[in-house]
């Protein structure tokens, strides 16, 4: 079995966000990490490649980044990593992005694709199922469990009223939801190792692909001021008393 | 220019995203609004009645019980013939199963989470956080385009007062290639925490999943339900189940007011929270991050401060 994992980087959760230029872009603290669900996805393909043999590689796609994402990958045990690397995709749609992802896979083989449920920094979860459309294959969102079958996967995600099993014939994509196993810290000798790898590098052209630009944003604002805390002093009796009061009162939310 | 609804069935009803959709399209585009409703959702199709100036059934093989696939078979086909201008769905995975490869099968723009739609000229504004909650991004859509917005993102309040036509069209939709399996419907499942008006939280300074019974208490009282960190869903607390965390690698909830109750506010939670409308925060630490966020705080030992908030809820509720 030959499993793709789907490799996002993107700014660290704790990276300071400014918005610059009148609220026409953001300026954001280059601290830059894998995405937590694609942590994930690296670690099911990784348990995949241990119990049943699989194959094992890591793309990425970025304008000029993703080699941090990767170099993460490589250090947990992933074999290979490749970027799509195109200025591009600075201002590309996910379509785009997917149809990139989707055109190298689709040259590189695979049974199984495997990628977070959404990244957070943008939490859009768009990409994976964009992916799986374009290759016209079947799709899972947000597993929390993964086994291979003959040509198949039985993976398990939660719903709102419960929980479901699926079997999904390969090739399939599935997403990871948190949950679905929990990510290795990688040894010294995997850092070692992936700071040495050799990262092959294509282009949107290499792979037959045009870039649609992405909606156009009017504007980036900080988030909403609230009007400031008002704290209650006092006994948790009396607390409990004045907070009911203003909920009921001032905020109008009982 | 007209705004489609895709209608969200839960048990014998609507999900409230779905009337809150179809009120903010009401403003938007009046009686070129449309409700969208798939196969079984249908059921319950009457509720609809003045809610939009359309409602087209899908009906056909394969549509029941739900899967991804065949909804998208059927749906793309209607949407590829009309070209709604924008079509809304509520957030939740019902949503991300099918927007994504709906739009990309339709080649047309997608957005998710967003909370906030206005028209500008001859475009609409989409609004939406952008960076774990750091910043907040204007969309400017001018095309066709697929929206998802958080629940409780509009109050429900156009009036509901159109001439509703309905129009049943007959679909031939692919069969799933995604086979279920097994479907394991858990028994009293409480108040879709992602829905909920009210979520009581609760993190470390709950000190033990026993005292997870007064943030039910406290959210149910109120109509809604609880929610737990990842702290506690980490430490395998009893009753502190993934479905119900806030937060990053959990869930994002919007309510009408929110409790944070023995929690600290770092990021990985306040990305999942810090939209909702009215936010108390009980906290020992002074300085705690969630303070920041709070409409009201107090600084004190949840254990102490939420029975006495309790107790004086049910005295109001006595009273009223």
């Amino acid at each position: 079995m030959k499993v793709a994992v789907l490799a996002k980087e993107v700014p660290d959760l704790e990276a300071a966000v400014k918005v610059v230029d009148g609220g026409g872009a953001l300026d954001i603290e280059k601290r830059r990490v894998l995405n937590f669900f694609d942590e994930i996805a690296v670690e099911a393909a990784l348990k995949l490649k241990e119990g049943n043999d699989a194959e094992v590689y890591a793309v990425s796609a970025g304008a000029g980044w993703g080699i941090e994402a990767l170099r993460r990958a490589l250090a947990m045990g992933v074999p290979t990593a490749y970027l799509i690397d195109d200025p591009a995709l600075e201002n590309s749609d996910s379509l785009t992005v997917a149809r990139a992802l989707a055109a190298f896979v689709g040259e590189e083989g695979f049974d199984l694709i495997i990628g977070g449920r959404q990244a957070t920094d943008d939490e859009a979860g768009l990409v994976g199922p964009m992916v799986a459309q374009v290759l016209d294959i079947p799709y899972v969102v947000g597993v929390v469990s993964l086994e291979a079958e003959e040509g198949a996967v039985v993976v398990a995600r939660e719903t709102e009223a419960g929980r479901e099993t699926l079997r999904v014939p390969l090739p399939a994509l599935v997403t990871a939801e948190k949950g679905l196993v929990e990510p290795r810290m990688p040894a010294v000798t995997g850092v070692m190792k992936a700071m040495k790898a050799q990262i092959d590098r294509k282009t949107l052209a290499d792979l037959g692909v045009e870039a649609d630009e992405a909606l156009p944003v009017s504007g980036y604002s900080p988030p909403p001021k609230r009007g400031g805390v008002k704290m209650i002093s006092g006994e948790p009796v009396e607390q409990a008393k004045e907070l009911v009061r203003l909920l009921k009162e001032e905020a109008k939310a009982l | 220019m007209s705004i489609w609804v895709l209608c969200e069935g839960a048990g014998d009803h609507y999900r409230s995203s779905t009337y809150e959709l179809l009120s903010e399209a009401r403003k938007l585009a009046g009686s070129d609004t449309t409700a969208l409703v798939v196969g079984d959702d249908a059921a319950f199709k009457d509720k609809l009645a003045g809610l939009a100036g359309k409602v087209v059934v899908l009906a056909g093989d394969n549509l029941s019980p739900y899967s991804a696939e065949s909804w998208i078979g059927a749906i793309a086909p209607v949407l590829e013939e009309e070209t709604p201008a924008l079509v809304l769905c509520g957030e939740g995975q019902r949503t991300r199963d099918i927007l994504p490869a709906l739009a990309a099968r339709l080649d047309v723009a997608a957005i998710t989470n967003a909370i906030g739609l206005r028209q500008e000229g001859d475009a609409f504004i989409v609004h939406r956080p952008v960076q774990g909650g750091k910043a907040y991004a204007d969309y400017s859509v001018s095309g066709s385009c697929l929206v998802a917005f958080r629940p409780n993102s509009f109050l429900p309040d156009a009036p509901a007062d159109l001439a509703t036509t309905e129009e049943e069209r007959a679909v031939s939709a692919p069969a799933s290639r995604v086979e279920l399996v097994d479907s394991v419907v858990e028994e009293g499942k409480r108040v879709d925490i992602t829905e909920a008006q009210v979520v009581a939280c609760g993190g470390r300074g709950m000190k033990n999943a026993e005292n997870l019974k007064l943030l039910d208490e406290l959210g149910t009282m109120l109509g809604g339900t609880y929610g737990v960190t990842r702290a506690i869903v980490d430490a395998g607390w009893e009753g502190a189940d993934h479905s119900i965390q806030v937060g990053k690698s959990g869930k994002t909830i919007s309510p009408a007011l929110y409790f944070g109750c023995g929690i600290s506010g770092i990021i990985h939670h306040t990305m999942g929270m810090d939209t909702s409308k009215v936010i108390v925060a009980v906290n020992t630490d002074p300085e705690a991050p969630i303070f920041e966020y709070a409409d009201y705080g107090i600084v004190g030992d949840a254990l102490q401060v939420l029975p006495a908030i309790i107790e004086e809820i049910k005295q109001l509720k006595a009273s009223a």
